[in-house]
């Protein structure tokens, strides 16, 4: 064979292979004489110096640990080879998300090896922050919180459970405050309020997977919403039931989930209420079902509601409102889902009530919405956030209420809108502590910035605010070494303040492992499920990364809350500022792998854009991927925008996530924050952000050009071929279902 | 798997020196039932002038394998269960050296290592490119264990691609360990079930 | 196919699906989409970035096409008169569908790719030569080139250090695509071939499937009747081959299976069950 390939097919070296601190490797032809395939004494080889048994290199581990990418915390498995995480993928030990994982899951271990991050603690000098030791940090900490007035202390973070959580609450104990802000874009906290006074518990079971029908105002339960693989999970029940399940989208900007639904309805901004009362009215007065447990001020507010006034507000066909209530009364049970866009108007809570209403006339309350049961350990559950806390903290810093504040998981100089003047009134609080893993805009601002090890080299325990089937603790365990020396975990980061304060308490435990360990072995017997003694219910823990716990029974209300008499949107064109599941609210944009994954809809990379109807568009003269200025009260930002039917006439979209102006090298001045000119109109009720109300107008700046907005995909349709084939339901009924 | 990624753990190493000791003895017992092959293999065929390779501690693999009479497998043990033979861990080295030739300056060199806690970085000998999928668990099944070919003589079937190390000391390069010397055994032993598909060794 | 089979048996294997293919297979590996189910979330795309080393090549790049998503997420708009896409949008995950009579594979001027005993679509990557004839023959735009090296631009340390060692990293002038996860069949079939069993229907999960959150990807071997793919690809009458020689035409119309692009006789190893809709 030597003699046939010699001299002919002399190949290239074509593969710079991965290595692992090596050279790239060259290959000549396969049996060249004069020439060989690899040198040996390049290279180096490591050993261990005393593995584990089980190491073995050259073959993968897989270890169970949890996901913090968002507050769904869904269970993880890691893959480690030679000391080094590769992939991750869901645990299916975990009823949450049964062994499976989202994009911004499957990215994490880009957030872990990111080239970005910071790597030793940083203080403020001068003006600039500058890498100083731990011991100076440190000190500057226990000197600067010493002194400060507990009352003007405060922690600001994004979700935060499990016992990380408890040490925070010890903490702030320990420095006499009770201020604890908690802040996440992506929330469901107006619906929280609702499901409350109604129900009795802010965190019902919603089971879609029951359901023969849902009817989503704006509900992205699948997108970004507050667990999208557990709901995604649910909905693909849902969808091969006997009976398959109709899902019914209605908001003003497709999201994913409305990508998938079998009606979709462009509802214009803010009127969602006024659909849910004349859904209600039909209900009650065509259809007839029992208005029992109606209060008279809703009744009188329903029969206000007939469907032609309804039609004529909302935008969305008379026909369609009376087919699909039909189909509500038919299809039972079924679920009505308040989404994002419902709560985030100034009546918000009356909206989502309005909706949540529809539940009750339905008969959904213990069908399709269930009791999540008693968590029987109350300070490890989740403190879940939304926008009030940062409109809370914005209001505090304004009025020179906070002299030192420690910032974790969140970034709200990224998120708050330029009106609150966040920026400005930051800088009146004395000391800011960032404990941060990237120099995201909060982090840069603050005086003194711990750099916190990744969630794949740290230990902890995360408590799902939405469980799956079982009630659990997700049990967070390093992966592998840290990468950076000088980096370290939230929860020794969190000891080391509480030892600054009380040291009697806390000097027993080593390190935050140790205090996890002391923690499990004092959980109580019924959770360790006969482990013969703690080091076993420890492994197991590890093992399984997930500790079921039984909820203890709890029963529901339906009980429908009064509310006021809706709004009827706006008059110009509303911005719809949307997260994607992907860049989410905008911390994940510095993931190349999610930066480069086309938008859902859109199918637009690297970039913000806005999203608008035809329709509108040619009203305004603006073509696709014209460039235009969105103008709000509180400013402006210029983008290009890409013509999209999935949406209302009367909205216009700015998906979130870029806009950066600082995190890394991904993510910097990459794109606009729509964020940015929102107007700070507060949800009457719950005080949450009303991230839906701002008007805008719109005016062509440039032309369209073909380089500047990149989407994939050179066909929007499928021009006749069976690429993607539909069929109706009556089909598929006659082959598999009922 | 409980583990808190504290690989390096030379407490619990010591702890083992006991049952690598056994081990030994184990390799030992089984070696002294002889058995005769049930199929024949065709080596390798190719030559390969190596350089000499300056290895941190110059390894006397003729002391361990002809003198000592050492299996391959009691020191390379992933050999039999991975893609790679592996480099033994510094803790194996200690299990015998604790107490073996501890006035050598070479095994004091080693267990300045081992006190240190940083084992030996050596110079990779033995390589194919990383573009290639080469398992030597599938190779010692097929050679060695479906073949009932005693296993205390293992080191004749390392020598197929590895050379006599029983006659070096640190080791040496002498077989090309390219694309021909591979393909051309896979053909002569195509009846064995040697595979021909690019993508078994292409990745 | 070894040197040996290249060079001997180069008619072989360039024999065509319609006279019965060129192999005794030993697997057939296929999926089963349900595209009722694909809610177009882009978690397989993104795992498939995690598991098979894809270089991201940014912005200006993803604009002239270069983008490397061997997995991608197609959307669809339907009903273009209507004023709104009322029936929401089409999705597909789109991937290389391993054909049985691949298009791509006579093209090729020195055989980097071939078919595999595995019923795999293989592309070596030390003999591709970068001629792009394949891709240019491939009816679904599966294939990716490498026309940059992205070894320096898409893995900054210490991003390489995720890189999976189980598959190479691509370099410029190479044309790379969908596997199958070949890296995963291969660990199984080693474990199994370790443990003298044959590989059991479930062990190999490639990273699309086993991230998908619906479950709407299954994947296994056709030659196995017992597998989960085998039973749909058979409950859906959809067979291999090519149609009009081997193939029958559906006994119920009413199935959901069909594989794209059937017409052209390509023999995919992917079905999709049609997306349901229903009329409200």
């Amino acid at each position: 064979m030597s003699e046939t390939m010699s001299g002919k097919m002399n190949r290239r070296s074509f593969l710079k292979v991965m290595g692992w601190s090596t050279a790239g490797a060259t290959l000549a032809g396969c049996d060249l004489p004069s020439t060989v395939t690899l040198e040996e004494g390049k290279e180096d080889v490591v050993s261990y110096l005393m593995p584990e048994e089980y190491v073995i290199p050259g073959v993968g581990v897989w270890y169970a640990s949890t996901c913090t990418q968002c507050a769904a915390a869904c269970g993880i498995h890691g893959r480690v080879r030679e000391g080094r995480v590769l992939k991750l993928e869901g645990n299916p030990d975990a009823s949450l998300n049964h062994g499976k994982l989202c994009m911004m899951g499957q990215a994490g271990v880009q957030g872990h090896y990111n080239p970005d991050r910071i790597t030793s603690p940083l203080m403020r000098s001068g003006g600039n922050l500058t890498p100083v030791s731990w011991d100076k940090a440190l000190a500057l900490l226990e000197e600067k919180l010493g002194a400060v007035n507990g009352e003007r202390f405060a922690w600001f973070t994004g979700t935060i459970s499990g016992h990380q959580a408890a040490l925070v609450d010890n903490h702030l104990e320990a420095m006499g405050s009770s201020t604890h802000y908690v802040h996440e874009v992506v929330n469901n906290a107006v619906s929280r309020a609702v499901y409350q006074d109604m129900l009795g518990e802010s965190n019902p079971r919603l089971r879609l997977d029951k359901a023969k029908m849902i009817v989503s105002f704006g509900a992205d339960f699948m997108g970004a919403s507050v667990s999208p693989v557990h709901y995604a999970g649910q909905y693909a029940k849902f969808r091969t039931n006997k009976e398959r399940g109709l899902l019914v989208q209605v908001e003003p900007k497709m999201s994913l989930t409305g990508g998938s639904a079998d009606l979709w309805l462009a509802i214009k901004p803010g009127t969602e209420a006024v659909l849910a009362l004349g859904m209600a009215n039909l209900l009650l007065n065509k259809i007839k079902v029992s208005d029992a447990g109606i209060p008279a001020d809703v009744r009188s507010l329903i029969d206000s509601h007939d469907i032609t006034k309804v039609a004529r507000i909302t935008g969305v066909a008379g026909h369609r409102i009376q087919r699909v209530t039909q189909l509500l009364t038919e299809r039972s049970p079924s679920l009505v889902l308040p989404g994002a866009n419902a709560e985030g108007q100034a009546q918000g809570y009356d909206t989502v009530a309005a909706i949540m209403m529809l539940n009750h006339i339905l008969g959904n309350v213990g069908k399709t919405i269930e009791s999540s049961g008693e968590f029987p350990f109350p300070q490890l559950m989740a403190r879940q956030g939304g926008t009030a806390d940062l409109l809370a903290f914005a209001e505090a810093a304004k009025s020179q209420k906070l002299d030192a504040v420690i910032f974790h998981g969140s970034n709200p100089l990224f998120t708050a809108p330029a009106s609150l003047g966040l920026s400005e009134a930051m800088a009146s609080i004395g000391f800011k502590v960032a404990i941060a893993q990237f120099p995201d805009e909060t982090s840069m601002a603050a005086d003194l910035v711990l750099p916190v090890n990744s969630y794949l080299e740290d230990w902890g325990t995360q408590v799902p605010a939405n469980q799956g089937e079982d009630a659990a603790i997700h049990v967070q365990q390093p992966l592998m070494e840290k990468l950076h020396a000088d980096t370290r975990g939230f929860g020794d980061i969190l000891l080391t303040l509480l030892k600054q304060r009380k040291n009697d308490e806390y000097a027993q435990f080593e390190d935050y492992y140790a205090y996890l360990r002391n923690a499990f072995a004092a959980m109580p017997a019924g959770v360790k499920n006969n482990a013969k003694n703690n080091n076993e219910f420890w492994n197991t823990a590890l093992q399984t990364g997930v500790i079921k716990v039984a909820s203890g029974a709890r029963q529901l209300s339906s009980k429908v809350v009064s509310f006021a008499a809706p709004a009827e949107g706006g008059a110009g064109l509303t911005l719809i500022p949307s997260p994607r599941l992907g860049l989410f609210d905008g911390r994940h944009a510095n993931l190349p792998w999610l930066q480069e994954a086309p938008d859902q809809i859109s199918k637009v990379v690297w970039d913000s854009w806005a999203e608008m109807h035809p329709a509108t568009a040619a009203k305004l003269g603006i073509n696709d991927r014209d460039l235009i200025k969105v103008s709000s009260a509180q400013g402006n930002i210029t983008l290009r925008v890409t013509l999209l039917k999935g949406m209302n006439a009367d909205a216009i979209a700015v998906p979130l996530g870029n806009g950066h102006t600082d995190y890394g090298r991904y993510a910097k001045d990459l794109g606009v924050n729509p964020l940015q000119i929102l107007d700070a109109i507060k949800e009457k009720k719950t005080g949450e952000l009303a991230m839906y109300g701002t008007q805008v107008t719109v005016k062509k700046v440039g032309p369209a050009d073909d380089v500047s907005l990149v989407r994939m995909g050179a066909s929007d349709t499928q021009a006749g071929r069976k690429l993607v084939a539909t069929i109706p339901v009556e089909q598929l009924r006659r082959t598999e279902g009922s | 798997m409980a583990v808190n990624n504290r690989l390096i753990n030379p407490g619990a190493g010591f702890a083992r020196a006991g049952f690598a000791g056994m081990l030994c003895l184990a390799l030992l017992l089984m070696s002294s039932v002889a058995m005769a092959a049930k199929y024949d293999v065709a080596p390798p065929s190719g030559a390969y002038k190596g350089e000499d390779v300056p290895q941190p501690i110059e390894f006397p693999h003729n002391k361990h394998v002809k003198e000592n009479g050492i299996n391959c497998m009691y020191c390379h043990t992933y050999a039999r269960r991975s893609k790679v033979a592996g480099i033994p861990p510094t803790s194996k080295c200690m299990g015998c050296h604790k107490v073996i030739a501890t006035d050598k300056p070479r095994i004091q060199k080693l267990t300045k290592y081992w006190e240190d806690k940083t084992p030996p970085v050596w110079k990779k000998v033995h390589d194919v490119p990383d573009f290639v999928h080469f398992t030597h668990q599938k190779h010692l099944k097929k050679l060695v264990f479906d073949r009932d070919f005693p296993v205390e003589n293992v080191k004749e079937v390392c020598a197929f691609c590895h050379g006599e190390l029983e006659n070096m000391t640190v080791a040496k390069k002498v077989k090309p360990l390219n694309m021909g010397f591979c393909v051309r055994c896979h053909i002569k032993n195509k009846e064995l079930g040697a595979p021909g598909d690019c993508w078994k060794c292409h990745k | 196919m070894s040197l040996d089979n290249i060079l001997n048996h180069w008619s072989d294997y360039r024999k065509g699906a319609e006279e019965g293919g060129h192999h005794d297979y030993e697997h057939r590996w296929a999926m089963a989409i349900n595209l009722d189910l694909c809610i177009g979330c882009n978690a397989c795309s993104t795992a498939c970035y995690a598991e098979n080393n894809l270089a991201v090549v940014g912005k200006q790049k993803f604009e002239k096409g270069q983008a490397m998503h061997w997995m991608r997420i197609e959307r669809y708009w339907d009903q273009q008169e209507l004023e709104h896409p009322e029936q929401g949008a089409s999705f597909l995950p789109m991937m290389c569908q391993q054909c049985g009579a691949a298009t791509c594979e006579p093209v090729c001027p020195v055989a980097a790719t071939y078919h595999t005993p595995d019923g795999l679509n293989a592309q070596v990557y030390n003999r591709c030569i970068g001629s792009r004839y394949c891709s240019n023959n491939c009816p679904f735009r599966v294939r990716y080139f490498n026309f940059y090296s992205y070894y320096e631009s898409s893995w900054p340390q210490p991003l390489e250090q995720q890189l999976n060692p189980d598959l190479s990293v691509r370099d410029k002038g190479v044309m790379e695509k969908c596997t199958f996860c070949v890296q995963r069949i291969r660990t199984v079939k080693d474990k199994a071939y370790m443990e003298d069993r044959k590989v059991e229907d479930g062990e190999v999960t490639p990273a699309c499937a086993q991230a998908c959150p619906t479950s709407a990807i299954v994947f296994g071997d056709t030659m196995d009747e017992n597998s989960r793919v085998a039973k749909l690809w058979k409950k859906h009458q959809v067979e291999r081959g090519v149609y009009q020689k081997t193939r029958h035409a559906k006994k119920n119309a009413d199935l959901r299976g069909y594989r794209i692009f059937e017409e052209l006789n390509v023999d995919p190893s992917v079905m999709y069950l049609e997306r349901v809709r229903e009329d409200v």
